[in-house]
């Protein structure tokens, strides 16, 4: 399928399949995380990958980005198999990620996080990029509109006039000094994001970014996936916030006890009795500590959270701090 | 025959001896995540403390036993993990190395102090006899430690598996906190996992000390136990069954080759073959060790990093530090303390600075612990007193060059493990070097290496004063050159992989890679430092660069702040200074500094009352100095992703 048609109009049909999973099986000793998965991305569109706590979200996305080698299955990057590469190799080839707990830089500061993330396909041992070391070395960035160019790092390098333009779009502005670890657990998974969207990924995932921010932060998050996605990105997006997922998603899977139960439209996934029993079910086994839930504006849904073990993360102020 | 049964059966015996330190090792090491690197030396305090209550004041085996194995080593066991580990908890990973080192330097120099090393002890068997089984003399001695290995580990096997403390011990290193929840105390579960440990390498210390036929040595008896270390490596520090068959496969290994191979060699060779095998071990099981796999922790390092100077700061402040040490040259020229001229020992912290300045880079900035940066001095001493003469410009060169590639040697087969691992592979390497190179008869000779000061086109640095200031400007020069690397993308790319190396990999770097080049530069640095060190000794000696010294160096950097050049050069001062007034106690200050330091990660300079500002340097705002953080918007992106790419 042209790849025009999604930028203007991005539709469940989508582009082109950027990240195919076939039957991945992953084991903890005897628990089985993953049993068969089966998920495809789409270029243009934003997936969305829903399930209850422990359904296996976090082992996909380690086995997508190759931090957890699968038992069985395959992971495809456009027609790529990566199953088996290494985790750097395949960010290399576009796949990009941000994380459920937090992995910052946390002794650099915001703008340098970004900045790692830019200067990824730089080779430091190369003169060119060694020679910035000595203070006399004038930068010799040609400056076009007033943006430095031709040079990738060093001071007032494109590098860092990217980075404080990648915080701006996350709403992070002015925030490029701050050491990364002082920061918020919200505004820290927006320095994740820039961090990811610096390497121009063709594959973005992320693993609950809505956490930790506030409703108006929330929907602003909403629009820039889709902007992205308008872009030609293929986003997977795991998330609680259920009426962030209905909104934005173009598609969505939902995973439950490392198997994908149900898939289809945010209007097919509302109405899908498979997927209302999943999530009832943990309700009827104590209605008490059951939480209810939103899929979209309509229908009520008890939330599949296991109460004994689990806080609720809706609204993302259970994750704060 | 016969003798194949003999050496079978103390390779067995002497396995066993390894099988009890190396599962307290792992029990010690599963229950609270810490390596013991104090585990030989506890042994070693357990074995002369033995030897002091029998052969000295006699009292009866039973009550020295009782004494020695309960009161001593499981009581200070719980002490250790009470006050000296539980404290580090968040603390950067390579702390408790650094704090179970400092203790293992503090009881070898109490020893030292108690029980003179010109003493021979020869410690009583707890059972005396032998029999004959099958045509051979077999001591009672021995029977007794491989019963004791195999109770030891019948009776781990059932605390584990069928106790509920047992289970709790297990979980505890998997996630402490959920433990917690479940109404078990981790700290009381890491507690008892410090108490077995201590307890096991007493025991196997107050048992392996009769077969010392020749007697007890300190550091002899403190590095036996490296062959547990490879034993508890092939049971990748979990697997206490797959520890103790690896131990006795060692023990016995060691038996053969002593008995079968070495007598076929040269008595020099033999010694070498000899103390380098535990190191050898130690190599095999980390190369045969599968990859770990890369995790995501979640852990945030909340590390406020000591601020790095500018360009412009960092020449400014290299000239005032050459015209400071010009001054100080000329007017102490001739100025003498004990025999050694100012300006000998103030070469010698040059140099020392410089092997400081390769810690902060491998250590400091990207979290990697090295323990054998003396080894490197020492290959490079060897090589500049050797090619062309000593005191070429190529000997400098190549003492640097060869050092990197070693350096790289020793790096790559731990990439694939956690940073543990290279820790244990460059104290393993520090300690076979020691051995079986520098001590080699052939390598140094007896009257030490004789080094000639660099003479180049003419110019020779032949006078104090002149090699002085020679070594001097090659400390500016690396003091600078450490600050431009941290300022560089490729220092950038040293704290990202120290800091999470999950996301590093994930944004399309590749760990092994800079990990690797990063100790290589480190190698090369503490390479050419050794070559540096012997111009200005004029000479150097077997004991000159052993692993204890190397490790107290360490130590001390740590102490002043390991992510600092400030920290790197007045460890070499203090280094240099105490070895000249109190040389008997320097590891003791080492161990307690660094205990005292404990998990303050930027040392003695990071700590903050003692931080003055010079009134020009500019105060950075953090967050809570703003009156509200910016709120969330301006999304428009206009397709920045993409650009950015080129």
């Amino acid at each position: 399928m042209p790849q025009a048609d999604v930028v203007d109009q991005p539709s469940t049909e989508g582009g082109v399949d950027v990240l195919t999973i076939e039957g991945v099986a992953v084991r903890f000793g005897g628990v089985a995380a993953l049993s068969d998965a089966n998920l495809t991305v789409k270029a243009g569109t934003v997936t969305g990958l829903i399930g209850p706590n422990g359904a296996g979200k976090t082992t996909l996305f380690n086995v997508i980005s190759g931090l957890q080698t699968p038992d069985r299955g395959s992971v495809h990057l456009y027609d790529t198999d990566i199953t088996k590469m290494k985790p750097h190799r395949r960010a290399r080839l576009g796949l990009a990620r941000t994380f459920q707990r937090l992995e910052l830089f946390g002794t650099l500061s915001a703008g340098e996080n970004v900045q790692v993330g830019l200067e990824s396909s730089v080779k430091w041992w190369q003169w060119r990029h060694m020679k910035r070391a000595f203070p006399w070395v004038k930068s010799g960035v040609p400056v076009v509109d007033g943006v430095p160019v031709g040079e990738p790092t060093g001071p007032g390098s494109i590098a860092v006039v990217t980075s404080d333009r990648l915080l701006d779009g996350v709403g992070l502005g002015g925030l490029g000094a701050e050491q990364a670890s002082a920061m918020p657990t919200g505004l820290a998974r927006m320095v994740e994001l820039a961090r990811a969207l610096a390497m121009a990924p063709k594959v973005l995932l992320l693993d609950e970014p809505g956490s930790g921010l506030d409703d108006a932060e929330s929907q602003a998050l909403g629009e820039l996936l889709c902007t992205l996605a308008q872009g030609g990105m293929g986003v997977l997006l795991v998330e609680h916030d259920m009426e962030l997922v209905m909104r934005i998603c173009d598609y969505i899977y939902v995973l439950d006890f490392g198997d994908i139960i149900s898939s289809g439209t945010p209007d097919e996934i509302r109405k899908d009795p498979v997927v209302q029993a999943a999530y009832l079910g943990t309700v009827e086994v104590d209605p008490e500590g059951g939480v209810v839930g939103h899929f979209g504006d309509e229908v009520a849904v008890e939330r599949t959270i296991d109460p004994t073990t689990e806080a609720l993360p809706t609204e993302g102020e259970a994750v704060e701090g | 025959m016969t003798n194949f049964l003999q050496f079978t059966i103390f390779g067995v015996m002497l396995g066993a001896g390894y099988a009890i330190a190396a599962t307290g090792l792992v029990v010690t090491y599963t229950t609270s995540g810490v390596f013991n690197f104090a585990q030989g030396a506890v042994g070693m305090i357990a074995a002369f403390g033995y030897w002091e209550l029998v052969s000295a004041h006699n009292q009866p085996t039973w009550a020295a036993l009782i004494i020695v194995l309960i009161v001593g080593a499981s009581i200070s066991g719980a002490f250790v993990e009470r006050i000296l580990m539980r404290r580090l908890h968040g603390a950067s990973a390579e702390r408790p190395v650094m704090v179970t080192l400092g203790l293992m330097v503090i009881l070898t120099g109490v020893a030292t102090v108690v029980w003179s090393p010109t003493v021979q002890r020869t410690v009583n068997p707890q059972i005396n006899g032998q029999f004959r089984l099958v045509g051979i003399n077999i001591q009672d001695q021995y029977v007794l430690i491989i019963g004791v290995a195999i109770a030891v580990a019948i009776g781990l096997r059932l605390l584990f598996y069928s106790t509920r403390t047992g289970y709790a011990l297990r979980a505890v290193v998997d996630d402490p906190e959920l433990l917690g929840m479940s109404g078990v105390s981790p700290n009381r579960m890491s507690q008892y996992g410090w108490i077995l440990g201590f307890f096991m390498a007493a025991l196997s210390g107050v048992l392996l000390a009769p077969t010392q036929t020749t007697g007890i040595s300190i550091e002899s008896f403190t590095l036996l136990v490296v062959s547990g270390y490879a034993a508890a490596i092939v049971g990748r520090l979990r697997n206490i069954p797959v520890t103790f068959a690896a131990a006795i496969a060692i023990g016995l290994a060691e038996n053969y080759i002593l008995n079968y191979v070495e007598p076929h060699l040269s008595s020099d060779l033999a010694r070498d073959v000899d103390t380098a095998l535990p190191m050898l071990f130690l190599f095999a099981a980390l190369v045969t060790l599968p990859s770990v796999r890369l995790r995501a922790v979640g852990r945030l390092t909340s590390l406020r990093a000591p601020r790095v100077a500018g360009g412009a700061e960092s020449l400014i402040g290299g000239v005032v530090f050459l015209v400071i040490a010009v001054i100080l040259g000329v007017v102490y020229s001739n100025t003498e303390v004990k025999g050694t001229t100012l300006l000998t020992l103030g070469g010698m912290i040059m140099c020392l600075g410089i092997v400081g300045l390769s810690l902060v880079l491998v250590t400091g900035y990207s979290g990697q612990v090295s323990l054998c940066q003396f080894s490197f001095m020492g290959i490079g001493a060897f090589i500049m007193g050797k090619v062309a003469g000593g005191g070429s410009v190529l000997g400098l060169l190549l003492a640097t060059a060869i050092c990197a590639a070693v350096g790289a040697l020793i790096a790559l087969p731990t990439i694939r493990l956690s940073d543990l691992y290279l820790a244990l592979a460059t104290f393993a390497f520090a300690d076979a070097v020691a051995q079986g190179f520098f001590n080699d008869g052939r390598i140094y000779g007896s009257g030490g290496l004789s080094i000639n000061r660099i003479s180049v086109a003419g110019v020779s640095f032949n006078g104090d004063t002149a090699e002085f200031l020679l070594v001097t400007v090659f400390f500016v020069l690396s003091a600078w050159l450490v600050l431009a690397i941290r300022r560089s993308l490729f220092g950038r790319r040293l704290v990202a992989v120290n800091d999470s190396p999950a996301a590093y990999a994930t944004v399309g770097l590749n760990i092994g890679f800079t990990k690797v080049a990063v100790f290589a530069i480190g190698a090369a640095m503490a390479g050419l430092a050794g070559a540096l060190y012997g111009t200005v000794q004029g000479v150097v000696g077997t004991t000159d660069f052993d692993i204890f010294p190397g490790i107290i160096f360490v130590l001390f950097v740590t102490i002043w702040g390991i992510r600092t050049v400030s920290g790197a050069f007045l460890a070499a001062v203090t280094y240099v200074v105490l070895n000249q007034v109190w040389p008997s106690s320097v590891g003791i200050f080492a161990g307690l500094g660094v205990i005292l330091i404990g998990r303050a990660a930027n040392g003695l300079l990071g700590i903050e009352f003692l931080h003055f500002r010079l009134p020009w340097v500019k105060r950075t705002t953090g967050l809570a100095d703003q009156a509200a953080p910016p709120s969330f918007g301006g999304l428009a992106l206009e397709g920045e992703a993409s650009r950015a790419a080129g």
